[in-house]
């Protein structure tokens, strides 16, 4: 009974320690035993241990500046354990595949041109998602158990998405919306890992929103932004529903020209002006709904909504203490990605990396 | 506190253009003064960075009372001003306008290698990705990437306040965007920002705190999260909105 008692014990630090270097880049043992809070020796024992199996590697290190021999560092082995990350858009796909360490060993994207996008994966991918330990495609969209419910920039409803890309491809996929994977990018390798609770808003040709919780993605984390109803009776949306956000504010137009609408505003034209101001306010009022609901400390504008807010901060923000409680907003952040168009894709990367150190648990 | 004042007055012959205004900011936030022109804001923040001495009240920096007769007392102190017309040099190259007047030096030789390592170390904490080759003159510079260097200046110098005057005033829709996120992030690194703009929707974007100025007093201090834009403009057009703001005009109260 000891013996499974230590044996697991061991397998969890393992875990542990390929979890902190994939994170946190290459340190030294005594940094390792610092963030762990394991001991030394046994560090070096578990680091050998994982040298040997080919996960991570000793390196003479950085020189600190003083006197004395460096110290090794340890790190990653980028190959010794990739995941293969796919993004769907509307009309193009990307493709990353990513090494242990988080470094991108492979880049690529291909223009659908109307094709089916899971016609495209082994194109795109070059094969590579059969070797990968994980793979992960991102959708924007309500993503629920591999099945993509609905999806307004992509036109689908009920597709079983994780089964369609197994067929093409062989092997078995993870499917999470675009914006819990760019919610998770941000969280572990932006600049939002202070938040516990972080919320994404991502504005492609629809409006999703995604939120984790202490960096991980619950289930029905995958929030539909855009049809949350901002005018009761208005305009008739795409899904069936009337004064949605998504058509109160023609993000259709936006997603095409975000630019457009704010230069002619910034250079005096009312029309562009008074839109700029209305799908503020929208988008401020959606929100409010969405952070009482949800009460998050971080709210990040990805995708073109970024552009919307940066351009429209005065009627979002307005339009958010108009309809949120004092408590929820006062401890509120709210800031755009750094890691721009990237964060899907690494945060569809971090998925899978999740799964993989959870296996070796 | 960072930096408190309380009490400024300031005056210019006969005509008061400040009077017993408070103002705090902490680190880690972005403070926004807004106010029409001849609210006084330009002269507030002169009155901070040393370019005029203030007739009256009390300037605070980390809780201690501080003189401050020049702007080298002020950047002794870790307050930087980053001006609307940029201080920089067009015949010199990014790095050198970093590290102008203190310069390092390996003997008596420049150590290029360090400024430069240096100069590339802060943009990238900065998350700027705008800037390709620091060995640039800043004259073929764009006004938002000079705007940045002139801010990255401030945070290599470890600087702790930093005040901005207009600095999006003569900027393009895009590059006044990147600015905006670079304001928000020196924030985000612990130091405390000043920023002075006409802009509501700008200082909507990166504000934790708005703080008004009406006809040289200090109309109310609010924070972002509570406020809205039509509260700011009345603040700022009529020094009150609701029970908001002053509650004399102009010297009657009523």
């Amino acid at each position: 009974m000891a013996r499974t008692g230590t044996e697991e014990l061991r397998r969890r630090n393992r875990a542990a320690l390929v979890e902190q270097l994939h994170r946190h880049g290459p340190q030294t043992r005594a940094e390792l035993t610092e963030a762990l809070g394991l001991n030394r020796s046994t560090i070096g024992a578990l680091a050998a241990d994982l040298a040997e199996a080919g996960y991570v590697q000793e390196t003479t290190g950085r020189s600190t500046g003083s006197a004395g021999r460096p110290s090794t560092l340890a790190e990653c082995v980028p190959k010794a354990a990739t995941v293969t990350a796919v993004e769907i858009r509307v009309d193009r796909v990307r493709f990353a595949l990513v090494g242990l360490g988080g470094e991108v060993l492979e880049r690529a994207e291909t223009a659908l041109d109307g094709a089916d996008p899971v016609d495209a994966i082994e194109v795109v991918t070059g094969g590579t998602a059969r070797d990968a330990l994980e793979a992960v495609a991102a959708v924007p969209g309500l993503v629920d158990a591999g099945e993509v419910a609905h999806s307004t920039e992509l036109g689908w409803a009920g597709r079983d998405l994780a089964g369609d890309l197994a067929s093409a491809t062989g092997r078995e996929w993870q499917v999470v919306d675009t914006a819990t994977a760019a919610a998770v990018g941000e969280w572990s390798r932006g600049d939002a890992h202070e938040a516990t609770k972080l919320l994404y808003l991502h504005g492609g040709r629809g409006l999703t929103a995604g939120l984790v919780v202490d960096g991980l993605a619950p289930r029905g984390g995958s929030i539909q932004l855009g049809h949350i109803v901002v005018q009761p009776g208005g305009r008739e949306c795409a899904c069936g529903l009337r004064g949605c956000l998504e058509a109160e504010m023609e993000v259709f137009g936006y997603a095409e020209d975000i630019e457009y609408a704010t230069l002619a505003a910034g250079m005096g034209d009312a029309a562009a002006r008074d839109g700029l101001r209305r799908s503020g306010e929208d988008l401020g009022r959606a929100l409010g709904a969405v952070v009482t609901a949800t009460g998050p400390d971080e709210i990040l504008f990805g995708g073109w909504l970024r552009e919307l807010y940066l351009s429209a901060a005065a009627p979002v923000r307005s339009a958010l203490a108009e309809t949120t409680l004092p408590h929820l907003r006062s401890r509120l952040r709210l800031r755009t990605p750094v890691l721009g168009d990237e964060g899907a894709l690494i945060g569809a990367a971090e998925t899978g990396f999740a799964t993989v150190v959870d296996r070796m648990r | 506190m960072l930096l408190e004042l309380t009490g400024i007055s300031k005056r210019f012959g006969p005509v008061e253009v400040l009077s017993d205004v408070d103002l705090a900011i902490d680190a880690g936030e972005v403070c926004a003064l807004v106010g029409d022109n001849g609210a006084g804001k330009s002269t507030l923040v002169k009155c901070v960075a040393g370019i005029h001495g203030v007739d009256g009240g009390e300037v605070l920096v980390d809780g201690e009372p501080r003189h401050i007769a020049s702007p080298r007392d002020a950047a002794n102190l870790g307050i930087e001003v980053v001006y609307q017309d940029l201080a920089l040099c067009d015949n010199l190259d990014v790095v050198e306008n970093l590290f102008l007047g203190r310069e390092k030096r390996r003997g008596i030789f420049l150590d290029d290698d360090a400024m430069e390592q240096l100069a590339a170390e802060t943009l990238q904490s900065l998350a700027v990705r705008t800037i390709r080759n620091l060995r640039q003159p800043v004259a073929s510079l764009s006004g938002g990437q000079r705007q940045t260097v002139a801010i990255a200046k401030a945070v290599l110098w470890n600087s702790r306040l930093v005040i901005l005057d207009e600095p999006t005033a003569a900027l393009g829709v895009a590059q006044t965007r990147q600015v905006l996120e670079l304001i928000r992030r020196l924030a985000d690194q612990g130091l405390a920002v000043l920023y002075i703009s006409h802009n509501l929707n700008d200082v909507f974007a990166v504000a934790d705190r708005i703080a008004a100025l009406y006809l040289g007093r200090m109309a109310a201090v609010l924070d972002a999260a509570d406020t809205t834009q039509s509260q700011v403009v009345e603040l700022i057009t009529s020094g009150r909105s609701g029970q908001l703001g002053l509650t004399d005009q102009n010297g009657v109260r009523p």
